[in-house]
Protein backbone atom coordinates (compact mmCIF):
# COMPACT_ATOMS: atom_id res chain seq x y z
CA UNK A 1 0.00 0.00 0.00
CA UNK A 2 1.44 3.36 -1.01
CA UNK A 3 0.60 6.80 0.37
CA UNK A 4 -2.32 7.37 -2.00
CA UNK A 5 -3.89 3.98 -1.30
CA UNK A 6 -3.62 4.75 2.36
CA UNK A 7 -5.32 8.15 2.11
CA UNK A 8 -8.16 6.72 0.07
CA UNK A 9 -8.80 4.33 2.91
CA UNK A 10 -8.60 6.77 5.83
CA UNK A 11 -12.34 6.98 6.31
CA UNK A 12 -12.96 3.28 5.93
CA UNK A 13 -10.22 2.70 8.50
CA UNK A 14 -11.89 5.07 10.97
CA UNK A 15 -15.23 3.44 10.31
CA UNK A 16 -13.71 0.01 10.93
CA UNK A 17 -14.61 -1.25 7.46
CA UNK A 18 -11.24 -2.59 6.30
CA UNK A 19 -10.81 -6.35 6.07
CA UNK A 20 -7.94 -8.10 7.84
CA UNK A 21 -5.51 -7.94 4.91
CA UNK A 22 -6.29 -4.28 4.14
CA UNK A 23 -5.99 -3.42 7.82
CA UNK A 24 -2.59 -5.05 8.07
CA UNK A 25 -1.30 -3.21 5.00
CA UNK A 26 -2.81 0.05 6.17
CA UNK A 27 -1.25 -0.11 9.61
CA UNK A 28 2.11 -1.26 8.27
CA UNK A 29 2.29 1.77 5.99
CA UNK A 30 1.07 4.11 8.70
CA UNK A 31 3.76 2.89 11.05
CA UNK A 32 6.47 3.49 8.46
CA UNK A 33 5.35 6.84 6.97
CA UNK A 34 5.55 9.86 9.23
CA UNK A 35 3.86 12.17 6.73
CA UNK A 36 0.81 9.93 6.36
CA UNK A 37 0.65 9.50 10.10
CA UNK A 38 0.56 13.26 10.63
CA UNK A 39 -2.17 13.73 8.04
CA UNK A 40 -4.18 10.82 9.43
CA UNK A 41 -3.99 12.29 12.94
CA UNK A 42 -5.12 15.74 11.76
CA UNK A 43 -8.01 14.49 9.66
CA UNK A 44 -9.10 11.95 12.25
CA UNK A 45 -9.71 14.85 14.61
CA UNK A 46 -11.92 16.54 12.01
CA UNK A 47 -13.80 13.28 11.42
CA UNK A 48 -14.32 12.73 15.16
CA UNK A 49 -15.51 16.28 15.78
CA UNK A 50 -17.99 15.92 12.93
CA UNK A 51 -19.42 12.97 14.80
CA UNK A 52 -20.00 15.15 17.86
CA UNK A 53 -22.23 17.61 16.07
CA UNK A 54 -25.62 17.48 17.73
CA UNK A 55 -28.48 15.99 15.77
CA UNK A 56 -31.29 18.31 14.83
CA UNK A 57 -34.75 17.28 15.97
CA UNK A 58 -37.65 17.81 13.58
CA UNK A 59 -40.69 19.57 14.98
CA UNK A 60 -43.78 17.64 15.91
CA UNK A 61 -45.51 19.27 12.96
CA UNK A 62 -43.46 17.11 10.61
CA UNK A 63 -45.05 13.99 11.98
CA UNK A 64 -48.52 15.49 12.10
CA UNK A 65 -48.34 16.65 8.51
CA UNK A 66 -47.05 13.33 7.27
CA UNK A 67 -49.82 11.34 8.94
CA UNK A 68 -52.43 13.77 7.68
CA UNK A 69 -51.07 13.42 4.15
CA UNK A 70 -50.90 9.64 4.44
CA UNK A 71 -54.45 9.31 5.67
CA UNK A 72 -55.65 11.65 3.01
CA UNK A 73 -53.92 9.63 0.34
CA UNK A 74 -55.25 6.34 1.67
CA UNK A 75 -58.76 7.71 1.80
CA UNK A 76 -58.55 9.10 -1.71
CA UNK A 77 -57.28 5.84 -3.10
CA UNK A 78 -60.08 3.96 -1.41
CA UNK A 79 -62.68 6.36 -2.73
CA UNK A 80 -61.15 6.74 -6.18
CA UNK A 81 -59.17 3.65 -7.12
CA UNK A 82 -58.43 5.24 -10.50
CA UNK A 83 -56.24 7.73 -8.64
CA UNK A 84 -53.66 5.02 -8.30
CA UNK A 85 -52.72 6.07 -11.78
CA UNK A 86 -50.32 8.94 -11.99
CA UNK A 87 -52.70 11.47 -13.46
CA UNK A 88 -53.74 13.13 -10.20
CA UNK A 89 -50.58 12.92 -8.23
CA UNK A 90 -50.02 16.66 -8.38
CA UNK A 91 -52.73 16.83 -5.75
CA UNK A 92 -50.30 15.30 -3.29
CA UNK A 93 -47.83 18.15 -3.41
CA UNK A 94 -46.99 19.03 0.23
CA UNK A 95 -48.03 22.65 -0.14
CA UNK A 96 -51.34 21.47 -1.50
CA UNK A 97 -51.65 18.89 1.26
CA UNK A 98 -51.20 21.42 4.04
CA UNK A 99 -53.46 23.98 2.43
CA UNK A 100 -56.04 21.31 1.69
CA UNK A 101 -56.14 20.08 5.28
CA UNK A 102 -56.54 23.61 6.62
CA UNK A 103 -59.07 24.56 3.97
CA UNK A 104 -61.21 21.52 4.68
CA UNK A 105 -61.12 22.26 8.38
CA UNK A 106 -62.01 25.92 7.86
CA UNK A 107 -64.76 25.12 5.37
CA UNK A 108 -66.13 22.45 7.68
CA UNK A 109 -66.27 24.81 10.61
CA UNK A 110 -67.75 27.63 8.51
CA UNK A 111 -70.47 25.49 7.04
CA UNK A 112 -71.12 23.85 10.36
CA UNK A 113 -71.65 27.22 11.97
CA UNK A 114 -73.81 28.72 9.27
CA UNK A 115 -76.01 25.86 8.18
CA UNK A 116 -77.64 23.06 10.03
CA UNK A 117 -77.45 20.80 7.00
CA UNK A 118 -73.77 20.11 7.24
CA UNK A 119 -73.69 18.53 10.67
CA UNK A 120 -72.80 15.21 9.05
CA UNK A 121 -69.81 16.74 7.30
CA UNK A 122 -68.54 18.31 10.51
CA UNK A 123 -68.93 15.02 12.28
CA UNK A 124 -66.89 13.32 9.58
CA UNK A 125 -64.17 15.94 9.83
CA UNK A 126 -64.10 15.55 13.56
CA UNK A 127 -63.69 11.82 13.16
CA UNK A 128 -60.80 12.30 10.81
CA UNK A 129 -59.05 14.78 13.08
CA UNK A 130 -59.53 12.42 16.00
CA UNK A 131 -58.10 9.51 14.04
CA UNK A 132 -55.09 11.59 13.16
CA UNK A 133 -54.55 12.55 16.81
CA UNK A 134 -54.86 8.92 17.77
CA UNK A 135 -52.33 7.85 15.16
CA UNK A 136 -49.80 10.44 16.30
CA UNK A 137 -50.28 9.53 19.96
CA UNK A 138 -49.96 5.79 19.42
CA UNK A 139 -46.99 6.24 17.15
CA UNK A 140 -45.15 8.48 19.63
CA UNK A 141 -45.85 6.17 22.55
CA UNK A 142 -43.99 3.40 20.74
CA UNK A 143 -40.82 5.37 20.17
CA UNK A 144 -37.42 4.35 21.55
CA UNK A 145 -36.71 7.83 22.73
CA UNK A 146 -38.27 8.77 26.10
CA UNK A 147 -38.80 12.40 25.09
CA UNK A 148 -40.83 11.22 22.08
CA UNK A 149 -42.94 9.02 24.34
CA UNK A 150 -43.47 12.00 26.63
CA UNK A 151 -44.74 13.94 23.67
CA UNK A 152 -47.00 11.01 22.89
CA UNK A 153 -48.43 11.24 26.40
CA UNK A 154 -49.04 14.95 25.86
CA UNK A 155 -50.86 14.18 22.64
CA UNK A 156 -53.08 11.79 24.57
CA UNK A 157 -54.72 14.82 26.19
CA UNK A 158 -56.19 15.67 22.81
CA UNK A 159 -57.77 12.25 22.42
CA UNK A 160 -61.47 11.70 22.95
CA UNK A 161 -62.48 10.03 26.20
CA UNK A 162 -64.06 7.28 24.18
CA UNK A 163 -60.76 6.50 22.44
CA UNK A 164 -60.08 3.04 23.82
CA UNK A 165 -56.88 2.56 21.84
CA UNK A 166 -55.22 5.62 23.33
CA UNK A 167 -56.51 4.59 26.75
CA UNK A 168 -55.01 1.10 26.35
CA UNK A 169 -51.72 2.60 25.19
CA UNK A 170 -51.60 4.91 28.20
CA UNK A 171 -52.29 2.04 30.58
CA UNK A 172 -49.58 -0.02 28.90
CA UNK A 173 -47.23 2.93 29.31
CA UNK A 174 -48.04 3.23 33.02
CA UNK A 175 -47.37 -0.47 33.49
CA UNK A 176 -44.46 -1.14 31.20
CA UNK A 177 -42.57 1.99 30.17
CA UNK A 178 -38.92 1.89 31.18
CA UNK A 179 -38.80 5.59 32.03
CA UNK A 180 -40.30 6.87 35.28
CA UNK A 181 -41.03 10.34 33.88
CA UNK A 182 -43.01 8.85 31.03
CA UNK A 183 -44.96 6.61 33.44
CA UNK A 184 -45.73 9.59 35.69
CA UNK A 185 -46.90 11.68 32.75
CA UNK A 186 -49.10 8.79 31.59
CA UNK A 187 -50.71 8.56 35.05
CA UNK A 188 -51.53 12.27 34.78
CA UNK A 189 -52.90 11.85 31.28
CA UNK A 190 -55.24 9.10 32.52
CA UNK A 191 -57.10 11.84 34.36
CA UNK A 192 -58.57 12.60 30.96
CA UNK A 193 -60.23 9.18 31.07
CA UNK A 194 -61.62 9.52 34.61
CA UNK A 195 -65.14 8.94 33.35
CA UNK A 196 -64.24 5.70 31.66
CA UNK A 197 -64.86 2.57 33.75
CA UNK A 198 -62.07 0.84 31.82
CA UNK A 199 -59.68 3.68 32.61
CA UNK A 200 -60.54 3.63 36.30
CA UNK A 201 -60.21 -0.13 36.53
CA UNK A 202 -56.94 -0.03 34.64
CA UNK A 203 -55.53 2.51 37.05
CA UNK A 204 -56.55 0.41 40.04
CA UNK A 205 -54.89 -2.65 38.53
CA UNK A 206 -51.77 -0.65 37.70
CA UNK A 207 -51.24 0.17 41.37
CA UNK A 208 -49.89 -3.28 42.22
CA UNK A 209 -47.70 -3.51 39.14
CA UNK A 210 -45.42 -0.61 39.95
CA UNK A 211 -41.81 -0.71 41.06
CA UNK A 212 -41.39 3.04 41.49
CA UNK A 213 -42.63 4.70 44.71
CA UNK A 214 -43.15 7.93 42.77
CA UNK A 215 -45.53 6.27 40.35
CA UNK A 216 -47.34 4.45 43.18
CA UNK A 217 -47.90 7.75 44.97
CA UNK A 218 -49.11 9.41 41.77
CA UNK A 219 -51.62 6.60 41.18
CA UNK A 220 -52.83 6.78 44.78
CA UNK A 221 -53.40 10.53 44.42
CA UNK A 222 -55.32 10.01 41.24
CA UNK A 223 -57.51 7.28 42.72
CA UNK A 224 -58.37 9.55 45.62
CA UNK A 225 -59.11 12.40 43.27
CA UNK A 226 -61.45 10.15 41.29
CA UNK A 227 -63.06 8.89 44.52
CA UNK A 228 -62.46 5.36 43.27
CA UNK A 229 -63.70 3.30 46.20
CA UNK A 230 -63.21 0.03 44.36
CA UNK A 231 -59.48 0.64 44.74
CA UNK A 232 -59.51 -0.18 48.46
CA UNK A 233 -58.58 -3.88 48.11
CA UNK A 234 -55.70 -2.97 45.79
CA UNK A 235 -54.47 -0.32 48.24
CA UNK A 236 -54.65 -2.80 51.09
CA UNK A 237 -52.70 -5.30 49.00
CA UNK A 238 -50.06 -2.66 48.31
CA UNK A 239 -49.69 -1.96 52.02
CA UNK A 240 -49.38 -5.67 52.70
CA UNK A 241 -46.41 -6.08 50.38
CA UNK A 242 -43.25 -6.89 52.31
CA UNK A 243 -40.94 -4.48 50.56
CA UNK A 244 -43.27 -1.53 50.27
CA UNK A 245 -41.62 1.86 50.60
CA UNK A 246 -42.48 3.49 53.99
CA UNK A 247 -43.60 6.71 52.31
CA UNK A 248 -45.83 4.80 49.95
CA UNK A 249 -47.29 2.87 52.88
CA UNK A 250 -48.04 6.09 54.69
CA UNK A 251 -49.61 7.58 51.58
CA UNK A 252 -51.68 4.43 51.03
CA UNK A 253 -53.01 4.75 54.54
CA UNK A 254 -53.99 8.32 53.85
CA UNK A 255 -55.65 7.28 50.58
CA UNK A 256 -57.69 4.61 52.36
CA UNK A 257 -58.90 7.16 54.88
CA UNK A 258 -59.89 9.51 52.06
CA UNK A 259 -61.87 6.79 50.34
CA UNK A 260 -63.83 5.78 53.43
CA UNK B 1 -41.11 -0.44 0.99
CA UNK B 2 -42.11 -3.48 -0.98
CA UNK B 3 -45.46 -3.51 0.87
CA UNK B 4 -45.98 0.18 0.15
CA UNK B 5 -45.19 -0.41 -3.50
CA UNK B 6 -47.73 -3.21 -3.56
CA UNK B 7 -50.49 -0.93 -2.30
CA UNK B 8 -50.25 -1.03 1.50
CA UNK B 9 -49.76 2.72 2.00
CA UNK B 10 -50.06 2.38 5.79
CA UNK B 11 -46.67 0.67 5.87
CA UNK B 12 -45.15 4.00 4.93
CA UNK B 13 -45.72 5.02 8.57
CA UNK B 14 -43.05 2.50 9.64
CA UNK B 15 -40.59 3.88 7.11
CA UNK B 16 -41.43 7.41 8.19
CA UNK B 17 -40.73 6.63 11.84
CA UNK B 18 -37.43 5.00 10.95
CA UNK B 19 -36.12 7.49 8.43
CA UNK B 20 -37.65 10.93 8.90
CA UNK B 21 -35.13 12.05 11.52
CA UNK B 22 -31.99 11.12 9.53
CA UNK B 23 -33.60 12.63 6.46
CA UNK B 24 -34.38 15.84 8.33
CA UNK B 25 -30.75 15.99 9.50
CA UNK B 26 -29.54 15.43 5.95
CA UNK B 27 -31.49 18.47 4.80
CA UNK B 28 -30.51 20.61 7.79
CA UNK B 29 -26.85 19.87 7.11
CA UNK B 30 -27.33 20.64 3.45
CA UNK B 31 -29.34 23.86 3.65
CA UNK B 32 -29.20 25.01 7.28
CA UNK B 33 -32.89 25.89 7.45
CA UNK B 34 -35.20 23.93 9.75
CA UNK B 35 -38.52 24.98 8.23
CA UNK B 36 -37.33 24.38 4.72
CA UNK B 37 -35.98 20.98 5.80
CA UNK B 38 -39.28 20.00 7.38
CA UNK B 39 -41.07 20.87 4.14
CA UNK B 40 -38.56 18.79 2.22
CA UNK B 41 -39.02 15.76 4.51
CA UNK B 42 -42.73 15.97 3.82
CA UNK B 43 -42.07 16.33 0.11
CA UNK B 44 -39.80 13.28 0.05
CA UNK B 45 -42.33 11.01 1.74
CA UNK B 46 -45.09 12.20 -0.54
CA UNK B 47 -42.82 11.61 -3.54
CA UNK B 48 -41.97 8.13 -2.30
CA UNK B 49 -45.67 7.34 -2.16
CA UNK B 50 -46.20 8.92 -5.51
CA UNK B 51 -43.34 7.16 -7.26
CA UNK B 52 -43.52 3.94 -5.26
CA UNK B 53 -43.70 1.90 -8.44
CA UNK B 54 -40.16 3.01 -9.27
CA UNK B 55 -38.73 1.35 -6.16
CA UNK B 56 -36.61 -1.67 -7.01
CA UNK B 57 -36.52 -4.30 -4.29
CA UNK B 58 -32.99 -5.39 -5.12
CA UNK B 59 -31.56 -1.90 -4.46
CA UNK B 60 -30.98 -0.45 -0.98
CA UNK B 61 -33.97 1.58 0.21
CA UNK B 62 -31.78 4.37 1.63
CA UNK B 63 -30.13 4.93 -1.76
CA UNK B 64 -33.53 5.31 -3.39
CA UNK B 65 -34.75 7.63 -0.63
CA UNK B 66 -31.70 9.90 -0.82
CA UNK B 67 -31.95 10.06 -4.58
CA UNK B 68 -35.47 11.37 -4.16
CA UNK B 69 -34.26 13.70 -1.40
CA UNK B 70 -31.60 15.20 -3.66
CA UNK B 71 -34.13 15.78 -6.41
CA UNK B 72 -36.62 17.31 -3.99
CA UNK B 73 -34.01 19.70 -2.67
CA UNK B 74 -32.76 20.60 -6.10
CA UNK B 75 -36.30 21.34 -7.33
CA UNK B 76 -37.11 23.39 -4.25
CA UNK B 77 -33.89 25.37 -4.53
CA UNK B 78 -34.69 26.28 -8.10
CA UNK B 79 -38.19 27.35 -7.22
CA UNK B 80 -37.30 29.40 -4.21
CA UNK B 81 -33.86 30.62 -5.21
CA UNK B 82 -33.04 29.57 -1.69
CA UNK B 83 -29.88 30.85 -0.12
CA UNK B 84 -27.95 28.44 2.03
CA UNK B 85 -27.44 29.91 5.44
CA UNK B 86 -25.59 27.17 7.21
CA UNK B 87 -23.24 29.61 8.87
CA UNK B 88 -26.13 31.18 10.72
CA UNK B 89 -27.62 27.99 12.12
CA UNK B 90 -28.83 28.36 15.67
CA UNK B 91 -26.18 27.27 18.07
CA UNK B 92 -26.41 27.45 21.80
CA UNK B 93 -23.08 27.58 23.50
CA UNK B 94 -23.77 26.80 27.10
CA UNK B 95 -21.34 27.65 29.83
CA UNK B 96 -19.48 24.80 31.38
CA UNK B 97 -15.94 23.71 32.04
CA UNK B 98 -13.16 25.19 29.89
CA UNK B 99 -12.71 21.85 28.13
CA UNK B 100 -16.40 21.58 27.34
CA UNK B 101 -16.53 25.14 26.10
CA UNK B 102 -13.45 24.63 23.94
CA UNK B 103 -15.02 21.52 22.42
CA UNK B 104 -18.26 23.37 21.71
CA UNK B 105 -16.34 26.16 20.03
CA UNK B 106 -14.52 23.61 17.91
CA UNK B 107 -17.81 22.08 16.84
CA UNK B 108 -19.17 25.52 15.99
CA UNK B 109 -16.06 26.30 13.98
CA UNK B 110 -16.43 23.02 12.13
CA UNK B 111 -20.04 23.83 11.39
CA UNK B 112 -18.88 27.08 9.81
CA UNK B 113 -16.25 25.23 7.87
CA UNK B 114 -18.93 22.83 6.59
CA UNK B 115 -20.99 25.79 5.43
CA UNK B 116 -18.06 27.02 3.36
CA UNK B 117 -17.43 23.66 1.77
CA UNK B 118 -18.65 23.29 -1.83
CA UNK B 119 -22.04 21.61 -1.85
CA UNK B 120 -20.85 18.37 -3.51
CA UNK B 121 -18.19 17.85 -0.86
CA UNK B 122 -20.57 18.76 1.92
CA UNK B 123 -23.03 16.22 0.65
CA UNK B 124 -20.40 13.48 0.64
CA UNK B 125 -19.59 14.18 4.27
CA UNK B 126 -23.23 14.33 5.25
CA UNK B 127 -23.93 10.99 3.60
CA UNK B 128 -20.83 9.23 4.89
CA UNK B 129 -20.47 10.77 8.35
CA UNK B 130 -23.91 11.85 9.50
CA UNK B 131 -26.06 9.39 7.61
CA UNK B 132 -23.40 6.71 7.97
CA UNK B 133 -24.16 5.25 4.56
CA UNK B 134 -21.94 2.60 3.03
CA UNK B 135 -19.79 3.57 0.08
CA UNK B 136 -21.85 1.27 -2.14
CA UNK B 137 -25.00 3.17 -1.18
CA UNK B 138 -23.35 6.55 -1.75
CA UNK B 139 -22.08 5.34 -5.11
CA UNK B 140 -25.60 4.30 -6.03
CA UNK B 141 -27.02 7.69 -4.97
CA UNK B 142 -24.40 9.69 -6.83
CA UNK B 143 -24.30 7.35 -9.81
CA UNK B 144 -20.58 6.64 -9.65
CA UNK B 145 -18.16 3.87 -8.71
CA UNK B 146 -17.22 2.96 -5.15
CA UNK B 147 -13.60 3.80 -5.91
CA UNK B 148 -14.62 7.32 -6.85
CA UNK B 149 -16.57 7.70 -3.62
CA UNK B 150 -13.48 6.71 -1.62
CA UNK B 151 -11.40 9.39 -3.25
CA UNK B 152 -14.10 12.04 -3.08
CA UNK B 153 -14.79 11.45 0.60
CA UNK B 154 -11.09 11.68 1.38
CA UNK B 155 -10.84 14.93 -0.57
CA UNK B 156 -13.91 16.30 1.17
CA UNK B 157 -12.47 15.56 4.63
CA UNK B 158 -9.22 17.13 3.59
CA UNK B 159 -10.92 20.23 2.20
CA UNK B 160 -12.95 20.56 5.38
CA UNK B 161 -9.78 20.21 7.44
CA UNK B 162 -8.17 22.97 5.41
CA UNK B 163 -11.06 25.39 5.92
CA UNK B 164 -11.27 24.49 9.59
CA UNK B 165 -7.56 25.18 9.97
CA UNK B 166 -7.88 28.57 8.27
CA UNK B 167 -10.82 29.55 10.46
CA UNK B 168 -8.91 28.46 13.58
CA UNK B 169 -5.91 30.55 12.55
CA UNK B 170 -8.11 33.56 11.99
CA UNK B 171 -9.73 33.11 15.37
CA UNK B 172 -6.37 32.83 17.08
CA UNK B 173 -5.24 35.99 15.31
CA UNK B 174 -8.35 37.80 16.61
CA UNK B 175 -9.21 36.13 19.92
CA UNK B 176 -11.74 38.79 20.89
CA UNK B 177 -13.93 38.06 17.88
CA UNK B 178 -17.40 36.86 18.71
CA UNK B 179 -18.46 33.39 17.60
CA UNK B 180 -21.86 34.48 16.32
Amino acid sequence: MNCEDLKRNFVEYWRGNLNAAELENFEAHLASCEQCRAEADGLKQIWSTLGEMPEAEPGLGTRTRFYAALRDMERRELEHPEMRSHRFWWIRHPAFQGAFALAILAIGIFIGNTTARSSGQVAQLRTEVNSMKQLVTLSLLQQQNASDRLRGVNWAYRAEQSDTEVLAALLATVNHDSNVNVRLAAVDALRNFADSPVGRRGLVQALNKQASPMVEIAILDQLVEMREKSAKPAINALMGEGNVNPEVKEHANWALRQLQ
Amino acid sequence: MRQVRDGDLGSMAVLFERHHRPLFNYFVHMNGNRDFSEDLVQDVFVRMLKYRQSYQVDKPFSAWMYQIARNAQSDAMQKRRFEVELGHADVTITHGTDEKLRRQQEIELLRRAMARLPVDKRELLVLSRFQNLKYEEIASILGCEVGAVKVRVYRAVRALGQIFFELSQRRMAAPGEEMA
